[in-house]
């Protein structure tokens, strides 16, 4: 018991007694997390905008102007009953249609909008399919180009793999940049600690001299890099939220870029992350600290 | 208490540091180390304390070898062991009374024990009345009483001193030695490095001298020479 309580008095005293040594540690520890946090968020952000993107992108299956009806319909219902296709939204363009489509289409050329003619006009399937994935999709859209009645499936498949090329990029890009963050940050708070240590090199000699175990040493070393690397989590957290909150009420302001509202976290993965950066924010402390006072242990 | 069979400390890729030495200190006695600086007086003691570990030869401390002991039961060892130094090594945030209060604190004594113990050592030093002051605030002599306090409080079988005197003139380092010397009656065996001839010279105690880490002398009641 008296043990318990000499090592939380000794905590108080040292983190008092250090004190600017104290913020500088809650500032270091509180900046890298709050970076590597936005980092993340950010991350997530980015994946939730391309889904978006992706989930939105459609492709047509163009039938030949004298498909019969016949061909139309057996396409149709070839796409209705297909799993990756959502039938609900799968829709039918007649030649009225699509005449009414290529004259906007082609307002700026009229000669091209004359030689279609109403009757030259393809009737399509505009289909929305229900994955993201753009190979599965490329896969189904590979297996119309060949059915009777067929004048062309039309697939953004190049900037659909593209776009997912360039996500996975940025997503590793931003993953890096949190991961380094993170090492620094542990780099930092082991070096902030090891500078109070070696401050306080002769009370450990002492103490080792007196004949106190490793552990007991240890402890209030710990304790204190649990208060310093929660406190700075917690200051982290408080900045990553400002963050977000800041960022999306600019979003809210600039309502009509609506695809950046997809990058605003919901308040629970604010809250999730929030969560993991005070567990990582304790470990580093308490472990950081464990090992940094290991090397005056060894007398 | 104190055995050194055929000990040897060789530093990594130097030439060694105590050679083939051998001595056996009983219960109670006063020992002097003495020999020219480097002859590895204070490498014994660190020997003792088991700061070091020998390169050959086995050190028995209190009916025990302590070649072997794991560094789990060190801190046990040193319990057993008050150090004073040269430097005093007195922390200098810490009162006189925390400085020794902080001996048994890191040994987990209950707090009554210490708040009875601390002012009867501090009485038995003579800092009675300096129990709220800062080692800055105190002479040399009374720091090295305070380090003698904190080495003491535990009441140790052994106590090592490294050159208690060494920054200390004369009049002072007599009263240091008869603190030693009434601390060595209580039946604690005492062993202090010392080139200070006036000391040895006068106290007349058991004298071990070393020359570049070897034992060239073993006298009771010897001078330093």
């Amino acid at each position: 018991m008296s043990k318990v309580l000499y090592a939380l008095r000794e905590t108080a005293a040292n983190l008092r007694r250090n004190l600017t040594l104290t913020i500088a540690t809650f500032v270091t520890v509180a900046v890298a997390l709050t970076l590597s946090g936005a980092a993340l968020l950010m991350r997530n952000g980015v994946n939730d905008i391309t889904a978006r993107w992706r989930g939105g992108v459609e492709f047509i299956v163009m039938m030949k102007p004298d498909a019969t009806k016949e061909q139309i319909d057996a396409v149709g219902n070839d796409l209705k009953a297909n799993p990756i296709v959502d039938a609900n939204k799968l829709r039918f363009f007649d030649k009225a249609q699509s005449f009414e489509e290529a004259k906007i289409i082609l307002a700026d050329t009229p000669t091209l909008i004359d030689a279609l003619g109403l009757e030259g006009s393809p009737t399509q399937w505009k289909v929305v399919p229900t994955t993201p994935d753009p190979d599965v999709i490329r896969g189904v859209a590979d297996q119309f180009q060949n059915r009777p009645g067929v004048l062309e499936v039309i697939f953004p498949a190049k900037y659909l793999q593209r776009l997912k090329q360039l996500t996975g990029l940025l997503q590793g890009m931003i993953l890096g940049a949190a991961i380094t963050l993170l090492v620094v940050s542990a780099l930092l708070i082991l070096n902030t600690i090891r500078l109070a240590m070696f401050a306080r090199r002769r009370e450990i000699e002492v103490q080792k001299l007196v004949g106190a175990t490793n552990w007991f040493i240890r402890v209030p070393f710990m304790l204190e890099g649990l208060v310093q690397g929660f406190v700075g989590a917690l200051l982290a957290f408080g900045g990553v939220w400002g963050l977000n909150r800041l960022f999306s009420t600019r979003v809210a302001k600039a309502n009509e870029v609506d695809v950046l509202s997809a990058a605003v976290a919901s308040s629970g993965e604010v809250r999730g992350l929030g969560i993991l950066l005070l567990v990582i924010g304790v470990v580093i402390g308490t472990v950081g600290s464990g090992l940094a006072v290991s090397r005056f242990l060894d007398v | 208490m104190i055995r050194l069979d055929n000990v040897s400390k060789v530093y990594k890729g130097q030439i060694a540091a105590i050679r083939d030495a051998t001595a056996d200190i009983a219960k109670g006695e006063f020992v002097f180390l003495v020999g020219p600086s480097g002859s590895g007086k204070s490498t014994v003691l660190r020997l003792i304390n088991k700061e070091e570990q020998p390169t050959a030869g086995e050190i028995w401390v209190a009916g025990k070898m302590t070649n072997n002991l794991s560094p789990w039961r060190v801190p046990y060892l040193r319990r057993n062991i008050g150090s004073v130094f040269q430097d005093f090594k007195l922390l200098t945030n810490k009162t006189v009374q925390e400085n020794v209060a902080f001996a048994l604190e890191v040994i987990g004594r209950p707090r009554h024990v210490i708040r009875t113990q601390v002012p009867a050592i501090l009485e038995l030093v003579g800092l009675a009345g300096k129990h709220e002051r800062f080692p800055h605030e105190l002479s040399g002599g009374e720091q090295q009483r305070v380090s003698i306090a904190r080495a003491f409080v535990n009441r140790p079988l052994i106590l090592l001193a490294d050159e208690p005197t060494g920054n200390l003139d004369p009049a002072t380092s007599d009263g240091i030695m008869r603190l030693l010397d009434r601390i060595n009656r209580t039946g604690t065996t005492v062993v202090m490095a010392s080139h200070d001839q006036g000391i040895v010279n006068s106290m007349r105690r058991r004298v071990i001298e070393l020359d570049r880490g070897t034992i060239v002398r073993d006298q009771s009641r010897g001078v330093y020479q």
